[in-house]
């Protein structure tokens, strides 16, 4: 039976994720504004350098979600709540696609600037195994559908993300093409460049969490109905 | 210590009296080391790296069989009740599971070492010591992850498939490693800068030793 404060809450809820979800669609304006009209162009490599802006926040913010679905693995077989194995699973979604739109804008960025749409670059070879990794873990997912299967889900989610170090420290062991953005003291970017890749961060970032709290309501919605169902 | 025995004996008993996945493991091997060597040409020998890259992968795929076929054994009759019954740690069923994985893992390797060398054209034989070494090291790793995963795929009826999109990706760091050794091996090369590749793979072995204790209680249960 359905309490009747609940669909209140549900309301509530909605309108609240509304007003972040038009938040968050101001910001990107804003950040595309500045990517497209702020900050400088490249001068070795042109317009394309500007992908840059979507591709660097895509792999943090895809970093964020995989270390989200570890948090919630640990959290499930500590508490044995519902609620972190629905986190789990709606970060491993949500990484799942930012990593693919990852891999997506560094194959037309290394198009133009090594003249290759796919090389063995590590960190490009890390982000694929890392992708390959969480998909496994997305199809345990689906293929998992009783009580133990949310254990094994965890348990994964954990291995999972204990074997990221060890990609990334294979990945460093070989030689890399990939500019290290990051690596020293602002990456040597101009203060523009910067500003704007802190705006873009700032954008994705709120993409991510109002995703991340839709798809863990959706997650949550469709387990109380599956339980019901069973119970009927 | 007897008790290990007892089941890794037990295991190895009923794979070698009843179990496919062995010989399923060498048959599958071995067709890819051959479908490999088509791609050899005249103009000269493939690189070692290859070599090396053919042999692990025809190994981890030998794997998932193997441990398919090891945590299969206790589906029938409900025997996983009997063994879960047993006054023995759960870790021990994971470490004689892990125990007779890799003892079925090295009888594999060694048709595949041969087919490797006769099929893709291995010009010089590795010094025995380093290529034990190199085994050791990465099989362990192999085989620590392969018992863990295994049991997690216990009871699902596209375990094959699943094990091997789950187990695969996780295992690259390792493979990576196992590459790079066994390519500076076959190729004959120095092997002095392979510390460190050596290092990755203990390290590797000795996260996932460590997690697989810690997890596998939770993952291998009756239902």
């Amino acid at each position: 039976m359905i309490q009747s404060g609940k669909p209140r809450r549900h309301s509530s809820d909605r309108s609240a994720i509304s007003v972040c979800a038009a938040g968050i669609l101001l910001l990107m304006v804003l950040a595309q504004s500045a990517v497209w009209f702020y900050a400088p162009v490249e001068r070795s490599l042109g317009p394309v350098q500007k992908i840059f802006y979507m591709h660097l926040p895509l792999a943090w913010w895809a970093f964020v979600a995989f270390f989200l679905v570890f948090v919630g693995s640990i959290g499930y077989l500590w508490r044995r709540s519902e609620a972190f194995d629905h986190l789990a699973a709606a970060s491993a979604e949500i990484g799942v696609l930012f990593s693919t739109l990852v891999l997506l804008t560094g194959m037309l960025w290394a198009r133009a600037s090594w003249n290759t749409w796919w090389t063995w670059d590590p960190r490009l070879s890390t982000a694929l195994v890392m992708w390959f990794i969480y998909c496994g873990y997305l199809v345990l997912r689906n293929a998992a559908v009783r009580e133990k299967g949310k254990l094994l889900c965890a348990v994964l989610g954990i291995v999972a993300f204990a074997d990221v170090p060890l990609v990334f420290l294979s990945a460093r062991l070989l030689r890399s093409i990939h500019p290290a953005v990051i690596a020293d003291k602002r990456g040597g970017l101009p203060e523009e460049m910067w500003l704007t890749l802190l705006v873009c961060l700032a954008a994705w970032g709120g993409l991510f969490a109002v995703l991340l709290r839709l798809r863990v309501s959706q997650v949550a919605l469709k387990a109380g109905l599956d339980m019901a169902c069973r119970d009927r | 210590m007897h008790r290990l025995v007892l089941i890794t004996g037990k295991d190895l008993r009923l794979l070698f009296f009843g179990g496919q996945g062995a010989v399923q493991a060498a048959l599958l091997g071995l067709l890819l080391i051959f479908v490999f060597s088509l791609a050899q040409t005249q103009t000269g020998p493939l690189p070692a790296e290859w070599l090396a890259a053919v042999f692990w992968l025809s190994s981890s795929l030998g794997l998932v069989l193997i441990f398919n076929d090891l945590y299969a054994l206790e589906e029938t009759n409900a025997a996983r009740i009997g063994l879960l019954m047993a006054p023995l740690p759960q870790q021990l069923i994971w470490l004689s599971k892990g125990l007779a994985g890799l003892i079925m893992l090295l009888l594999l390797q060694a048709v595949l070492l041969p087919a490797t060398a006769v099929f893709l054209g291995l010009r010089s034989l590795p010094a025995p010591g380093l290529l034990l070494a190199s085994l050791a090291v990465v099989d362990w790793g192999l085989v620590a992850l392969g018992s863990l995963i295994g049991a997690v795929g216990q009871g699902h009826t596209g375990r094959d498939s699943l094990l091997t999109i789950v187990l695969l990706p996780l295992l690259m760091p390792l493979l990576i490693a196992g590459i790079r050794l066994g390519g500076a091996l076959l190729g004959g090369r120095d092997m002095g800068h392979m510390a460190e590749w050596f290092g990755l793979a203990g390290a590797f072995d000795a996260v996932f030793t460590g997690l697989a204790l810690l997890l596998f209680p939770l993952v291998y249960s009756e239902s």
